[in-house]
């Protein structure tokens, strides 16, 4: 059946003369985070203290890391970039990784989140997408808007991806339409993902997940309770939490 | 390459069997001019809120199945670079599949692509005819009005006359939010808004007002643009103000106002009190520095330090009381009146970063304070003496501090900082004295010591970092300078009364003296610094300091023999000069990776010491001093980041500090004829060597923290005061000498953890210390060794949310050993338990309960205080936005409020006592434009 359905799309493939070359490549993306917006967004705080932190952290080019996506139409990887500068400290020790199956639909996450290291698997399960009138460009491809939210995390989350690079993967922890996305953007500024350069071909270095990894093995469902839980504590114990759990 | 799947089609594709609510939809898409568009995106989506149903590509024919999609209403929507993406909803078949009717989809004008969406990434949203875009995307200069900024956009033309022409036709309204603007006037429109308050531009074809009013449809269209201005959301403003008063006349107000944008921040504050509040707090210093609340690396001073002893040169003089920084967190002892006011203005623009602000201080405060010391002699005697006093300070500061900074480029960075300082000080200070040596030897002494003191001082620093081409390599220079000058005027007084005492010369002495002293003082620093990577994960640090600090002292002391003759006192009268040379070059090299930074340096330092004093400041040179020394100063760090949240370090320094030029002099200085100071030319600078080690963890979903560390010192050569106490006169003579021996230790354990997850908390620490000091007293070597044993425990419960408390102890024995006098060993307790408790009552009122309970204890005098201080208040927020508050203040309920110390030293135990502001009420109100904060919390 599989294997019929393979040729099927196969076919469907050639005959539709797909532009191979779109279809493989590696993405940097700049993960730029504003702490002081997260921070100041946190619902146990007074007014005065909100406009405190706004005051006083206020950073407009906000927080950057560099971010690396190699996508295929079967998977896609990643991780880490090289850092904007080279440090003459290091301080990062946490490991986070996504693979993203397209074939079976699964995944697996190995990320150092709430103090522990967790290795995720468990099958694509796509949010809601809205689609959206709006269209604009990122590197020269024509993207179009498309919202969602993520109810645990109290995140408004808009999209804008590429249809012209038709593999429905993204950075972070999105993906599920109809092309790569390419950048988002998480309540109106709070963090912002952005690709800064495309190169489309092979990878010359495939990103390749530690040999050895450790950490507590859970399922999605699972893993999505304890953030739950840990962002409710946390609320409760008037915590900011987006400092043990990527935003 | 022919298994290269696409996931997107696998989507499309289901395999469930043909239901009768199931549905294969299909059809093409072509262009404009008819030709089939292959490659074309095509997603179906729910008509309710845009769902994303299913999505396909065209193959080249143009051509795209849906198969087995649910019966339910549907969108079609195609989308392809470069053009429009088109929506339209599909109207469904009862039964059978659905062929789509052609989808045609229009270029985007290519003037519009590439300007508004290309070059200035503004996103196009499609509603319907209209194509909307952000204008705010479009540069136009600062001031531009709507016009200039419509030049700018595709599509748009302004002719001759000022009417806008779109897209060929003209533009007969301008709308502002959907409202008529100037009846329509479209130039007035386009004239007088300005461009930098609109957010986004909509175009499109209206029906006439005729038709709106008649409801008939006419066909006449009429261009319109529709401006939406931004909402101001950046900008804000908060203030508060306050006024309280109360019993003896107490009184407390204060007031604040802030005002910010995007690029400025203003504001405003200001106090004033007779509660013995004499700076601001904490949150209220924050906001009126607003942006420039927190700065580091200011200093410029580069390569790493000697954490034994500090290695930067501190200016002579530099007491808290002559800092440039604005004072908070304040609590005058004694009785104070405190007035401040301050203005701040921070300009944050591109990369640019100017903050500036001034801040006036003043406070008058009274003190009584008794004090006594017990000084143990050689021959296991001791005497005693005790000094009760009525001090009256005056004292105010003004202070400017400026701070630029800009980064010039990505690789170019300025720093610029300047502050400034003028304060005038003036003391008033009443004294009796007794001094105890046994039944049968007492004597007396009043003293009155007034003094006027003005001075200012001014501090300069430039700091320029440059990033090379290659990540990671990095040079930064840094210079600056601070100069100080201090006139004080005053007069001593003293009289004595000798009592039962023979000898006219013993403890004290009766004086009648004027004092004038002018001293002044300016350093330099400089250092530059060169980081060098090699391979990313190993850096060599290389770096050069300079400092130079030359400083005046000039105090006359005149004695006053007649009403109207006054004689220089040569024995008290100095002229210094000196002058302190400090280089240092050194290197290190740092190993950086995967979160384990070690660091091994070497620097060389040299200090040149250079001194001159005389009686006057053309007279006689009396002494000079000219050393030099030259250390080497090894330095290893070592720091570990671990996977969750563990850090451990490790450090080894060497500290060296140079003498004091004072304790150079071969001279005896003897101003206070009972503390004789003699110097010693062969003073050796102090070497220490530290060992820092430290680990800490946080588990953040248990809430459970664990600190550790041990920090220890031993002194290879300590610059100690040796003494000589006459028996007969109780003179002590202080002569500084190096001692090898002494040793430092202060190890320290914490661990914080949840009795009830979010309900309550504790935590608790040791903090044991040992300390081991020598010292020539009489010439016998003797040692005294300190050991102090603190203990605390905190617990944080919030059971409820209308209920907080939060309540602890800290309990510290320090046990002082005499080893050559052991009958003389002191055990000192200070022991205080605290307790703050938060309570919502209904009806916005409130209560917190703060009772501080300290006790301290020495057994071998006898002393025993305990100071229960209760402070309660009770408050009320009034108003639906809770911006007023009314609140009732008790303090110091049992009327126990007084300062307490305790020190025991090398060969003496001291206590002192300041009788403070005690039981007082104060009703006051406060308004506060942002609402009330409520802090239930410490």
């Amino acid at each position: 059946m599989k294997l019929k359905l393979l040729n099927i799309l196969a076919l469907i493939l050639i005959t539709t003369g797909l532009r191979a070359q779109n279809i493989v490549g590696e993405v940097e993306y700049r993960y730029r985070i504003f702490y002081d917006k997260i921070y100041s967004s946190m619902p146990h705080l007074t007014q005065q203290e909100k406009d405190r932190i706004l005051l006083t952290w206020n950073n407009p080019e906000g927080y950057s890391t560099r971010m690396k996506l190699q996508f295929w139409p079967e998977k896609s990887l990643y991780t880490f970039g090289a850092p904007y500068e080279v440090q003459s400290y290091s301080y990062q020790v946490e490991d986070y990784f996504i693979e993203n199956n397209l074939n079976d639909q699964t995944y697996l996450k190995y990320m150092d989140q709430m103090g522990k290291t967790f290795i995720v698997t468990d099958s694509l399960n796509a949010p809601k997408w809205r689609v959206m009138n709006e269209i604009r460009d990122i590197l020269g491809h024509m993207c179009m808007k498309a919202v969602t939210e993520d109810k645990i995390r109290g995140q408004k989350i808009t999209a804008w991806f590429a249809s012209d690079i038709p593999v429905p993967t993204g950075p972070e922890e999105q993906f599920g339409l109809p092309g790569l996305i390419l950048a988002y953007d998480v309540n109106d500024g709070m963090l912002i993902v952005e690709a800064e350069k495309i190169t489309f071909g092979e990878p010359e270095e495939i990103i390749s997940l530690p040999k050895k990894m450790k950490g507590r093995e859970v399922s999605g469902a699972k893993y999505q309770e304890l953030i739950q839980e840990f962002i409710q504590t946390s609320t409760d114990s008037k915590r900011a939490w987006m400092w043990e759990i990527r935003y | 390459m022919k298994f290269l799947i696409s996931c997107l089609l696998l989507a499309a594709i289901t395999f469930s069997t043909h239901a009768q609510s199931k549905l294969n939809i299909s059809g093409v898409v072509k262009d404009t001019t008819n030709s089939p568009l292959d490659y074309t995106s095509v997603l179906l989506l729910t008509p309710k809120d845009s769902a994303l149903v299913a999505y396909t590509l065209t193959n080249k024919d143009g051509e795209y199945i849906f198969k087995n999609v649910d019966r339910q209403p549907l969108l079609i929507k195609a989308t392809y670079m470069g053009y429009l993406p088109l929506q339209k909803e599909l109207v469904l078949p009862e039964t059978g599949d659905l062929e789509v009717e052609e989808i045609q989809l229009m270029p985007i004008l290519q003037e519009l692509y590439e300007v508004v969406v290309k070059a200035a990434k503004a996103p196009l949203m499609m509603r319907g005819d209209t194509i909307e875009y952000d204008a705010s995307k479009f540069k136009v200069p600062p001031g531009a009005t709507l016009e200039e900024l419509l030049r700018k956009l595709p599509g748009i033309e302004i002719d001759k006359d000022g009417n806008i022409v779109a897209q060929g036709q003209q533009v007969q309204k301008v709308t502002i939010d959907g409202r008529r603007f100037f009846g329509g006037n479209t130039k007035m429109a386009t004239q007088n808004l300005n461009a930098e308050s609109i957010s986004k531009l909509q175009l499109f074809d209206d029906k006439s007002e005729q038709s709106k009013l008649t409801g008939v449809e006419d066909g006449v269209k009429e261009k319109t643009l529709n401006v939406e201005l931004k909402e101001d959301a950046k900008n804000g403003g908060f203030g508060k103000i306050s006024a309280a008063g109360g019993t003896d006349d107490r009184w407390n107000a204060n007031a604040s106002f802030n005002k910010f944008d995007k690029v400025n921040q203003f504001s405003i504050i200001g106090y004033g009190n007779n509660v013995n509040q004499s700076g601001l707090s904490f949150d209220d210093l924050q906001e009126f520095r607003g942006s420039n609340a927190f700065q580091w690396g200011d200093t410029g001073d580069f390569g790493f330090n000697g954490s034994g002893g500090s290695n930067v040169i501190i200016i002579s003089g530099g007491d808290g009381e002559e800092s440039f920084e604005i004072p908070f967190n304040n609590l005058n002892s004694g009785y104070s009146k405190n007035q401040a006011l301050g203005i701040n203005y921070n300009y944050l623009k591109d990369k640019k970063d100017f903050s500036s602000n001034y801040f006036f201080s003043r406070s008058d405060q009274i003190q009584r304070s008794f004090n006594s010391r017990t000084t143990f002699l050689p021959d296991n005697s001791s005497f005693t003496s005790t000094d009760e006093n009525l001090q009256n300070n005056v004292v105010g500061h003004h202070r400017v501090n400026l701070r630029f900074q800009n980064e010039l480029d990505s690789a170019n960075t300025i720093t610029i900082n300047a502050k400034g300082r003028l304060s005038s000080l003036s003391t008033n200070l009443l004294s009796h004295q007794e001094l105890i040596r046994s039944n049968m030897e007492q004597s007396q002494m009043d003293r009155n010591n007034q003094s006027d003191k003005w001075s200012g001082a001014f501090q300069g620093t430039a700091i320029y970092r440059h990033k090379f081409k290659k990540s990671g390599r990095n040079f930064a220079a840094s210079i600056s300078d601070t100069w100080s000058k201090a006139d004080q005027d005053g007069i001593q007084k003293s009289v004595v009364d000798l009592m039962n005492s023979t000898d006219p010369n013993t403890y004290f002495r009766n004086l009648d003296q004027i004092i004038q002293a002018l001293n002044g003082s300016n350093l330099i620093k400089s250092s530059l610094l060169y980081v060098e990577p090699i391979k990313n994960k190993f850096f060599v640090e290389t770096f050069y300091n300079f400092s130079q600090s030359k400083s005046e002292t000039d105090r006359q002391v005149y004695d006053v023999e007649s009403r109207d003759t006054n004689e220089l006192n040569p024995n008290l009268s100095r002229f210094f000069d000196n002058k302190i040379t400090y280089n240092r070059f050194g290197s290190s090299i740092r190993y950086a990776n995967k979160g384990s930074n070690l660091s091994v340096g070497l620097a060389a330092s040299n200090y040149r010491l250079n001194g001159q004093f005389s009686v006057l400041k053309d007279s006689e040179v009396l002494g000079t001093v000219d050393k030099s020394y030259l250390n080497f100063t090894p330095n290893v760090t070592y720091w570990k980041t671990m996977k969750g949240n563990k850090r451990f370090n490790a450090s080894y320094a060497t500290g060296v500090t140079p003498p004091n030029i004072s304790d150079l002099q071969p001279y005896k200085d003897i101003s206070n004829p009972l503390y004789v100071r003699e110097g010693n030319p062969d003073l050796e600078p102090q070497v220490s060597h530290t060992f820092n080690t430290g680990f800490n963890m946080y588990d953040p979903a248990t809430f459970v923290s664990l600190q550790f560390s041990f920090n220890s010192t031993f002194y290879q050569s300590q610059v100690v005061q040796n003494q000589t106490i006459d028996p007969e006169t109780l003179v002590t003579t202080y002569k500084p000498g190096n001692v090898s021996g002494g040793q430092r230790f202060f190890p320290y354990l914490g661990f914080g953890f949840p009795i009830v997850k979010t309900k309550a908390t504790a935590y608790i620490s040791a903090n044991p210390s040992y300390s081991k000091s020598l010292a020539l007293i009489n010439s016998i070597e003797t040692e005294t060794d300190t050991y102090s044993h603190n203990f605390a425990v905190n617990f944080n419960l919030t059971p409820i949310d209308w209920f907080s408390l939060n309540t602890g102890s800290s309990y510290r024995l320090s046990k002082t050993k005499y080893e050559q006098n052991p009958s003389q060993n002191q055990d000192i307790i200070n022991w205080s338990a605290y307790s703050n408790m938060n309570i919502k009552l209904p009806k916005d009122f409130y209560f917190d309960v703060k009772f501080n309970y300290s006790r301290y204890k020495n057994e071998s005098f006898g002393f025993d205080q305990n100071v229960p201080i209760l402070n309660a208040f009770v408050y009320k927020l009034i108003g639906e936005a809770k911006k007023w508050e009314v609140r009732l203040s008790a303090y110091d309920i049992f009327k126990q409020n007084q300062t307490i110390s305790q020190y025991a030293g090398q060969n003496f135990v001291s206590t002192g006592m300041i009788e403070t502001l005690s039981r007082y009420f104060l009703l006051g109100v406060t308004y506060n434009m942002r609402g009330i904060e409520i802090k239930s919390r410490r």
